[in-house]
């Protein structure tokens, strides 16, 4: 059993103090995501501080049997994180995505590094180890940066439409192979 | 138009959680979402396989006033005590939403609910009640005010409703002047149901003015008072 679970199900009878530690346990991997996709610390801190707000008052309505605690919050900071980086107001500069995809390369230990480094990783990382070279950096970036079509396509120098052939060919192989694999 | 094609629905939940679906599209694939347990499914499960790629980022440590913040912002002890919400303004003020879609709301789930008298009612009441996440009506209670015998209240619930495991939904009674709401019971998510109206509320239903479900734990509130947090709530109408 996930030991976020006991936490969860604290949290959900209104126990403050398995928030903390529910906290203390996961804010340090949610800011990292959160920071990958705003690029500022303070606009992640932020999204993070929202979040773990918009957690404590849905915790009763999470249901555990459809998905892990961790990927009940990460979809949480991923989507308001997403939400945040598309308003016109908050659009980063393009300095800032540039460091980004020229960091790609030399990221080091690099995504897929890491992937292999983890034990709960190991099917995605095979599947992805799979994929073309481009297909695995189109999903990577899009995934942990939040970069659009567009943007990917800016930063790759690929046509559009390259870019969403990659991307749509990579995720079907993606779920070929891990519904395989399980 | 909401997909159909199974290849599309796929690929469209694997771009939502992937985040290249943007805009106006990521919208409306979010309103689907509400009301497609299925397309749902799709996406959990694309949420499961992509995530081993954000949870094995190094961690960032957060400056400690952000915790400080959140604290401040779940724990009712270190806030000024707010007003109850039943008597608070606001929590009415939202309602309004009912008025645009009311008569083919009233229409469609009061009217078309299979009648449990054989003759037409005389006079029926009904509350309309809107979600507090997103404002859309997503229960109807409905019932006959001067029947013999015991009171039933119709309940509609609108969608497709999921109830969290170990907790309940539990019905209240918002009765007239900013009273404490009365628990009418608890109530699940068939899409159609009865409930019997406690007797001792009889007198106090016919001028309540309105309802609110609360999420509870499982058997129900324990004081009495709605504990969780209220997820829908509507005025009395008559009609």
């Amino acid at each position: 059993m996930d030991p976020l679970d006991e936490l969860m199900a604290r949290c959900s009878l209104r126990d403050q103090r398995a928030f903390a530690e529910l906290y203390r346990r996961t804010s340090g991997r949610l800011l990292a995501v959160a920071m990958r996709i705003v690029r500022r610390r303070d606009w992640a801190e932020e999204i993070l501080q929202e979040s773990f707000v918009s957690i404590w008052h849905h915790v009763p309505q999470y249901d555990r049997v459809r998905s892990a605690p961790m990927t009940w919050m990460t979809t949480i900071v991923r989507n308001r994180a997403l939400d945040w980086v598309r308003r016109p107001q908050h659009e980063t500069s393009d300095e800032g995505l540039e460091h980004v995809v020229e960091n790609w390369a030399d990221d080091a230990p690099g995504p897929l590094d890491r992937l292999r480094n983890d034990a709960d990783a190991g099917a995605l990382n095979d599947c992805l180890g799979q994929l073309s070279g481009q297909q695995r950096q189109s999903i990577a970036l899009a995934y942990l940066h939040g970069l659009t079509h567009t943007e990917l396509a800016d930063h790759l120098q690929q046509p559009l439409g390259t870019i969403k052939t990659w991307i749509r060919r990579g995720l079907e192989r993606l779920r070929g192979c891990m519904d395989g694999a399980t | 138009m909401k997909p159909t094609h199974p290849e599309l629905r796929r690929r469209l939940a694997a771009e939502y959680v992937l985040g290249t679906l943007h805009g106006g599209a990521r919208r409306r694939f979010e309103l689907w979402l509400r009301s497609d347990p299925a397309l749902r499914r799709e996406v959990t499960g694309w949420e499961q396989r992509l995530v081993p790629l954000a949870t094995t980022l190094p961690e960032v440590a957060p400056d400690p006033a952000i915790w400080r913040r959140i604290e401040a912002r779940i724990d009712p002890s270190r806030v000024q005590p707010k007003p109850a919400w039943w008597s608070n303004l606001a929590f009415w003020r939202w309602s309004s939403f009912a008025t645009a879609g009311l008569a083919s709301l009233l229409f469609a789930y009061v009217v078309a609910t299979p009648a449990l008298h054989s003759a037409a009612p005389p006079d029926a009441m009904v509350v309309v009640m809107g979600d507090s996440a997103t404002a859309q009506p997503s229960m109807t209670v409905a019932w006959t005010p001067e029947g013999r015998g015991k009171t039933r209240l119709r309940i509609r619930v609108i969608g497709h409703a999921e109830m969290a495991p170990d907790t309940a939904w539990e019905l209240w009674m918002l009765p007239d002047g900013n009273k404490p709401p009365r628990s009418l019971g608890l109530i699940n998510t068939h899409e159609t149901q009865v409930v019997d109206l406690p007797e001792d509320l009889r007198g106090l239903l016919n001028r309540a003015a309105g309802m609110a479900m609360s999420l509870e734990p499982a058997g129900g509130s324990r004081t009495g008072a709605p504990t969780g947090p209220v997820l829908a709530s509507g005025k009395c109408v008559k009609i």
